[in-house]
């Protein structure tokens, strides 16, 4: 049976090469199947060697180098180890790394508390809810660049939207309401911010988990006498808990990075109070010029955000085989 | 254990009515199955009792009271759904339990642990207590399914086509398990179901649903010997019944008005064709134990059982009469 279905197309195939003109089939021919697979994503492989993984190695490389930037005929000496050593002795690059952790951690609870929330109201399917669910989402349509803007206009003491409602609510003089300026502040300017442009981000990915739980196993529970309090915690958290795990994962690595936003707004000040890691990295390559000690910072920003990732992806997967 | 009943309902979702005017009792301990096919009301006949619908006009009552207004908790009612609806990320056991650990019931830990003991024996599913239950094979889940309507010991058990997805080895066995569970706990039980085997074999009265209306209700022997129309002759019966049209077989009495003949297997008689012979053999399917003679007559199709052993083969002409056939007028009703 297997014999003769080969033979028929063996035959096609011999058919079909016949019928191919010479040149073409020439070249063809002589290429494997293989060869060709590889043809065609040549280059896609190329460009992500050219613009990810070389300059990766690269700055592995300069890591171990006091290479500076802005001196490219100075002799490039290797430093060993020294450059590691000191980012990871240094009190400011620590100040900065506690600084960054402190927003990841507000950002993402915050964010979590709030998505989740809208998540399951707009879950609901009351009246309008495609109207307000687009009404959410603008804020993450938004570039970086234009929310980071507007919030320092909103944020003005003296024009400033938000320090006139502040001060319309509280009686508190609008001069005093100084968001970006106070020390004390300005972390949580910047973390209200990311709050409002990324809550909708993390609520669309609950969404899609709440959608998720099949309406027949509410019907169940409710039939079985469970009260809405004991369906929310044994259904609908349970079985949202994966989406919710993978938006803390996004939101994690992305607010790691933070910068653009921290730029836009106090660009770290006042003094050094919002100056995150992504900042001082900055800072230390293209303000210092440090270039090699500053590649030996982004490498240890690299490992520790791969690897805390790699971490929570298999507790993920853990949550998810339940 | 309760009497349920369902007075006059309607139920209709937008423009299509789900539901028309249904009435029907089912009594303290009595098994109940309602078939029909796809789209007939069966399953949202169940969720009105559930009170997982409301209905639009008509009342539901549960042990004599009024349900209009009390919500599926208040109900005292247990659902099986056609998909396994259990908590995917709890175990066997603690599926089993959840129903018991509503504060409603205010169940001691010991009480609890008994009853899911016992019924994951009933169920025979006790050695994967420990068990998550998305790791359990399909019968498996349907049998933690069954059990954890069964530790309730609710009026009425409600079973939404739970044997469906199943394969027919396994729903061979469940249809047997069920109706000795509900035999042994005296349960009242409504069951729906587009499988007339499951229907014949488990039911003791059977309800033909069609077009969201109760065609007929009666004992599964009353509804194979005595359908009320067409449709329901049409709902029993291996193979199908044949519907000719009158005076094309010979044989039986026909009445007055008489438009449409249905005969069954045992309605039909075949004799070896002699002069008198007016069909002929156009196929035979051997099934092993029986075989299915499909015959032709006057360029109508008929299929019939036969014994394996009647030395016939295709092409062999036959003479075919009836014998007491079930004979129906031009608007499908039953005459006798």
């Amino acid at each position: 049976m297997t014999l003769s279905h080969s033979s028929i197309v063996d035959k096609a195939a011999e058919t079909a090469a016949k019928a191919t003109p010479a040149p073409i089939a020439v070249r063809v021919r002589g290429l494997s199947d293989r060869a060709i697979a590889w043809l065609f994503i040549a280059p896609a492989i190329s460009l992500l060697l050219a613009i990810n993984i070389f300059p990766l190695l690269w700055a592995v490389y300069l890591s171990f180098t006091n290479y500076r930037a802005n001196r490219p005929n100075a002799v490039v000496e290797g430093v060993g180890l020294r450059n590691y050593q000191r980012v990871l002795t240094d009190p400011d690059i620590w100040q900065a790394m506690q600084t960054t952790a402190h927003f990841v951690f507000w950002t993402i609870l915050l964010q979590m508390l709030i998505g989740f929330a809208l998540a399951y109201l707009i879950d609901r399917k009351f009246r309008g809810h495609a109207f307000w669910t687009t009404i959410v989402l603008i804020p993450m349509m938004l570039s970086p660049a234009v929310v980071g803007n507007f919030w320092r206009f909103l944020y003005e003491p003296q024009i400033g939207l938000f320090a006139y409602a502040v001060s319309f609510l509280s009686g508190i003089p609008t001069s005093q309401i100084q968001m970006l300026g106070n020390v004390s502040l300005a972390p949580w300017a910047i973390i209200v911010v990311d709050t409002w442009m990324w809550t909708p981000y993390v609520m669309l990915i609950c969404l899609a988990g709440l959608r998720s739980i099949p309406d027949y196993i509410y019907e169940a529970a409710e039939v079985d006498r469970a009260s809405a309090w004991r369906q929310f915690w044994s259904i609908t958290v349970p079985m949202a808990l994966p989406f919710i795990m993978l938006a803390v994962l996004f939101r994690g690595i992305e607010n790691f990075k933070m910068f653009d936003m921290v730029t836009l707004l106090t660009g770290g000040g006042p003094g050094s109070v919002t100056e995150v890691a992504s900042i001082t990295l900055k800072r230390e390559a293209f303000e210092t010029w440090a270039t090699g000690r500053s590649s030996a910072f982004a490498i240890v920003l690299f490992v520790a955000v791969f690897g805390l990732a790699n971490i929570y992806v298999k507790a993920l997967n853990k949550v998810k085989q339940r | 254990m309760a009497e349920v009943s369902l007075q006059n309902i309607s139920k209709s979702f937008g423009e299509s009515q789900a539901v028309r005017n249904l009435t029907l009792t089912i009594r303290d301990g009595e098994f109940v199955v309602l078939l029909g096919p796809t789209g007939a009301g069966k399953t949202t006949t169940l969720r009105l009792i559930a009170g997982l619908e409301k209905p639009d006009t008509g009342r539901v009552t549960i042990g004599g009271q009024d349900m209009a207004g009390s919500a599926p908790a208040g109900r005292d009612v247990a659902f099986v759904f056609q998909q396994y609806s259990l908590y995917p990320h709890l175990t066997v056991y603690e599926n089993l339990a959840f129903p018991l650990r509503s504060p409603a019931r205010r169940l001691g830990a010991d009480e609890i642990d008994r009853r899911v003991r016992e019924v994951a024996r009933m169920v025979r599913i006790d050695h994967k207590l420990e068990n998550r239950s998305t790791r359990l094979s399909g019968g498996e889940m349907q049998r933690v399914a069954i059990g954890r309507a069964l530790v309730r010991k609710p009026s009425i058990y409600l079973m939404d086509e739970p044997l469906s997805s199943l394969d027919a080895k396994l729903r061979g066995e469940l249809r047997l398990e069920l109706k000795r569970i509900q035999r042994e706990l005296g349960s009242t039980l409504l069951y729906v179901t587009h499988d007339q085997i499951e229907a014949m074999t488990m039911a003791d009265r059977i309800g033909i649903l069609n077009d969201g209306e109760l065609i007929q209700l009666g004992t599964p022997r009353e509804i194979y010997s005595n359908p009320v129309n067409l449709h329901v002759a049409a709902r029993l019966g291996q193979p199908h019944i044949n519907l000719i049209p009158a005076g094309l077989v010979p044989g039986g009495r026909a009445p007055s008005g008489t438009k449409t003949v249905g005969a069954r297997t045992e309605h039909l008689e075949i004799h070896a064709g002699n002069g008198s012979a007016n069909a002929e053999i156009d196929w035979i399917e051997h099934l092993g134990d029986q075989s299915h003679l499909h015959l032709r007559i006057a360029g109508h199709k008929l299929v019939t059982l036969a014994n394996p052993y009647v030395p016939v083969r295709p092409g062999d002409k036959i003479t075919l009469t009836l014998k007491d056939p079930l004979y129906f007028g031009s608007d499908g009703q039953r005459l006798v």
